[in-house]
């Protein structure tokens, strides 16, 4: 287990690297000069080199490379051509935005998926399982944004219950905090949840058909028991692959749903960074990006093990 | 400069010919009838983005003076509300007679935002810091003219130019020409200090920037507000909704946004005018542009009325010429080559191409107004037998491939640059229209004598351009703000990109 988790730690360190690299070669090839951005179209050649040489760009891209690698190796970031500021305080910033509207976000898609997941599985035949599917198929087919427009005009435009938009940081106001939050959540995590129902009900229903849980029945538990014991249990390690994933996806479609609530977080960020071909800004983005994907994953794989102990590493 | 400026959203759906004559009825002459300002209170505002720092001589980014400009910062001199050049820090000037000497007379007892007391060695350090192309200060050439500056004592400026110029004054009202402490020249990114009625209190990146009445300035009464709070919201359709929700006082709005404000009382709109041409760029060293024919025959085949009124709700204004009607030097050109598919035939039949032939269309991906409009042309050029292929290309691309390499046979942007004519004197302009004539005029309009002259000379480059057909300019688009009913003061036109809220207030 051990040594499984050291391996697979090791191989994480590598696609976090690798995805460093495509970035910054994506940003090396797509056109566009930070310095020209920021000095403007017409400004003149002389003044659009020395700030180039200011910002350390006169240097070759392999070069400039290394050298942000070895200052990330050091814990240095280095820092935002567009902000002048240093990319870790940058990121810092925005991850007080994002990590609870994807946290939020994902636990919301959690308790609401799985209950309704089991109850359709468990209530196949009956009306509560076509509904249930309905319902989730619905989710599935909205997108997030749009779904966040709707819920700013009816519960910020109509009812003025929430901000249409905009963060309030914790530390100045808790419940401001959480009231622009709310919203974001809900149009991130029901869109998430929906397709986790599914995933959800049908691994159930995989396992609800296989001979221990007849034996189970049949030995005479209730069927509380019988679902939550050894059905569940078992479909567990879908569902945590599940869970992963849409951890994944929510940080993802995070991005989106920031632009719509006008929320700072690391989507935002990022699209700026792009926009301004910052790429320190950019690289520290996306390492932030690829090691919380790879590290889900690999808690994920972890998680296996003890769920099912018939899964052992070797 | 290209089009940095408000985005706009999508823009679909019919021409409401109703709702516009509603709106016009309800929304006339607001300013006539603003009741007595109110002193105190916060106004919250929306911006789109967050700006590269806050100083406007590091970067020509426009969300810069779009917040600071006239609120923290000002000029010598500066633009008010219809673009007028008005005192700012030099209380008067004097142009000697040979227009070689210009005396600025300071205004005295100033103090900057620091507490340190405003003086001529400020304005000195500024402007030998601008007209050096190495300091990295925004646009040195705007100064070029300028050969010696002295401050003879600690309220008077002198500069001695090298030449009359007329554009020098222009060039010192814009925000590239505002005033910070000598000292404090490098530190303005992040700590902005001005003179201005407002000072900078904070910034939240990404979220918001505040500014606070300036207890100090200079001008008494003013500003009315105690604090203005500008929020950075990117989507246009959640600026909408922050207004309607009552997060947000003030701000612009797209043209379907406009129409409906006029069903909600507690919402006022505004139309104005900005310095943007919506610019159908082409490529006039490359066949068949070469040929004026074929030019004036793509000006004739299409019908920017018809653009302004199915795709823009009839908000704009038609042009003729690289002008807006905010320019002050503004003639109406727009029946220069009228609009007549029979003759733009004709003329591609003389031009040897009665056939037709194929150009590849670019469009901008940032900017919706102008792909919404080169969609509609595209296919009045096909009307008239070009075989029109069309694409959208990357910002980035754009600007390297297309307005740099001038490598492209036509595209379409909003150049809303104020005064931006004098790029017809550059051959190497993306366009590569070479008139040596262009930039005689001019240097005739910097060295005019007279308002007149000057006046002439910049028009008679419109009409030069106009008849040589080298873009189509279709039209100019309006400034569209949204305000909740109780503000007033606030900007509607915008003669350069600024949200000065100086003179903003909110009754009750």
């Amino acid at each position: 287990m051990l040594a499984f988790a050291v391996r697979r730690f090791f191989t994480a360190l590598v696609s976090v690297w690798l995805a460093s690299l495509v970035v910054f070669s994506a940003i090396v090839a797509i056109p566009g000069d930070p310095a020209e951005i920021i000095l403007g179209l017409n400004s003149s050649p002389e003044a659009r080199a020395a700030l180039r040489t200011k910002l350390g760009l006169d240097v070759p891209a392999p070069q400039r490379y290394v050298a942000w690698l070895g200052g990330v190796l050091r814990g240095d970031f280095g820092e935002s051509l567009n902000y002048q500021q240093p990319v870790a305080k940058l990121i810092g910033g925005r991850l007080k935005v994002s990590v609870p509207l994807s946290l939020g976000a994902a636990i919301l898609a959690t308790l609401l998926a799985i209950p309704l997941g089991i109850l359709a599985a468990v209530r196949r035949g009956t009306f509560v399982d076509p509904l249930v599917v309905a319902l989730s198929q619905l989710g599935a087919a909205i997108p997030g944004f749009w779904l966040g427009l709707l819920f700013i005009l009816y519960f910020a435009v109509e009812l003025r219950l929430f901000p249409a938009g905009g963060f309030t940081p914790f530390a100045t106001d808790p419940a401001k905090w959480f009231r622009s939050l709310v919203l974001p959540m809900l149009a991130l995590g029901l869109g998430q949840a929906a397709v986790m129902v599914r995933m959800t009900r049908a691994a159930m229903l995989e396992v609800l058909d296989q001979d221990f849980v007849r034996t189970a029945r049949a030995k005479g538990l209730g069927q509380r028991s019988v679902v939550l014991k050894h059905a569940l249990r078992n479909a567990m390690v879908t569902i945590i692959t599940i869970l992963g994933l849409s951890l994944t996806n929510v940080f993802i479609g995070s991005i989106v749903i920031e632009q719509v609530f006008a929320l700072p977080g690391m989507g935002r960020l990022a699209i700026t960074a792009i926009g301004t071909r910052d790429f320190p800004l950019l690289q520290g983005e996306i390492l932030v990006y690829a090691a919380t994907i790879v590290f889900l994953g690999f808690l994920v794989d972890l998680s296996y093990g003890l769920l099912d102990p018939r899964i052992r590493y070797s | 400069m290209v089009a940095i400026r408000f985005p706009h959203a999508r823009l679909g759906g019919k021409a409401l010919a109703a709702a516009l004559v509603a709106s016009a009825l309800l929304f006339g002459g607001a300013f006539a009838q603003d009741p007595a300002p109110v002193t105190g209170g916060t106004l919250t505002v929306a911006i789109t983005a967050d700006p590269p720092g806050w100083d406007p001589t590091a970067s020509t980014s426009q969300e810069i003076p779009r917040v600071v400009y006239n609120n923290v910062f000002e000029g010598l001199v500066k633009f008010d509300r219809t673009g007028a050049i008005v005192p700012g820090l030099a209380e008067s000037y004097d142009i000697s007679a040979d227009g070689l000497t210009w005396t600025f007379n300071l205004r005295q007892g100033v103090k900057f935002h620091d507490g340190s007391a405003f003086s001529a060695a400020d304005v000195v350090a500024k402007f030998e810091r601008a007209r050096n192309p190495e300091s990295g200060h925004t646009h040195p050439e705007y100064y070029a003219a300028i050969e010696g500056i002295a401050a003879p004592d600690d309220h008077t400026v002198v500069f001695t130019l090298s030449k009359p110029s007329r554009g020098l004054l222009y060039n010192l009202a814009r925000p590239d020409s505002i005033i910070y402490p000598a000292a404090k020249a490098d530190t303005q990114r992040s700590q902005p200090i001005g003179t201005g009625p407002f000072k900078f209190a904070s910034y939240t990146e990404g979220s918001e920037v505040v500014l606070e009445r300036n207890a100090d300035y200079y001008v008494a009464g003013v500003p009315y507000l105690d604090k203005a709070v500008f929020k950075i919201i990117g989507d246009p359709n959640t600026r909408f909704a922050a207004l309607q929700a009552g997060d947000i006082d003030l701000t612009g709005v797209t043209s379907e946004q406009y129409l409906v404000l006029g069903g909600n009382p507690e919402l006022k709109g505004t139309e104005g005018t900005m310095t943007t041409e919506i610019t159908v760029a082409m490529n006039n060293t490359r066949a068949p542009f070469d040929d004026v024919r074929v030019r004036q025959a793509i000006t004739m085949a299409i019908d920017k009325q018809a653009i302004v009124q199915g795709a823009f709700f009839g908000l704009g204004t038609v042009i003729g010429s690289h002008m807006s009607p905010s320019e002050p030097y503004y003639i109406d050109l727009s029946g220069t080559y009228p609009y007549d598919p029979q003759r733009a035939k004709e003329l591609l039949a003389e031009a040897g191409y009665a056939d037709g032939f194929t150009i590849h269309f670019e469009l901008p991906e940032p900017y919706n107004i102008e792909r919404r409009s080169g969609e509609v042309v595209a296919q009045m050029l096909r009307e008239v037998g070009i075989n029109v292929e069309l694409s959208v290309v990357e910002w980035g691309t754009w600007i390297q491939r297309i307005f740099l390499g001038g490598d492209y046979d036509m595209t379409i942007i909003g150049h809303s640059e104020p005064r931006d004519i004098n790029v017809y004197a550059n051959p190497d302009y993306y366009y590569h229209y070479d008139n040596p004539h262009i930039g005689e005029l001019l240097s005739e309009a910097d060295a005019a004598g007279s308002t007149e002259a000057e006046t002439a000379a910049y028009q008679e480059i419109a009409k030069i351009i106009a008849n040589d057909a080298v873009n189509v300019w279709l039209f100019s688009p309006p400034v569209l703000m949204a305000a909740k009913q109780n503000v007033y003061g606030f900007w509607t036109d915008q003669p350069t990109p600024a949200i000065d809220v100086t003179e903003v207030f909110k009754t009750n």
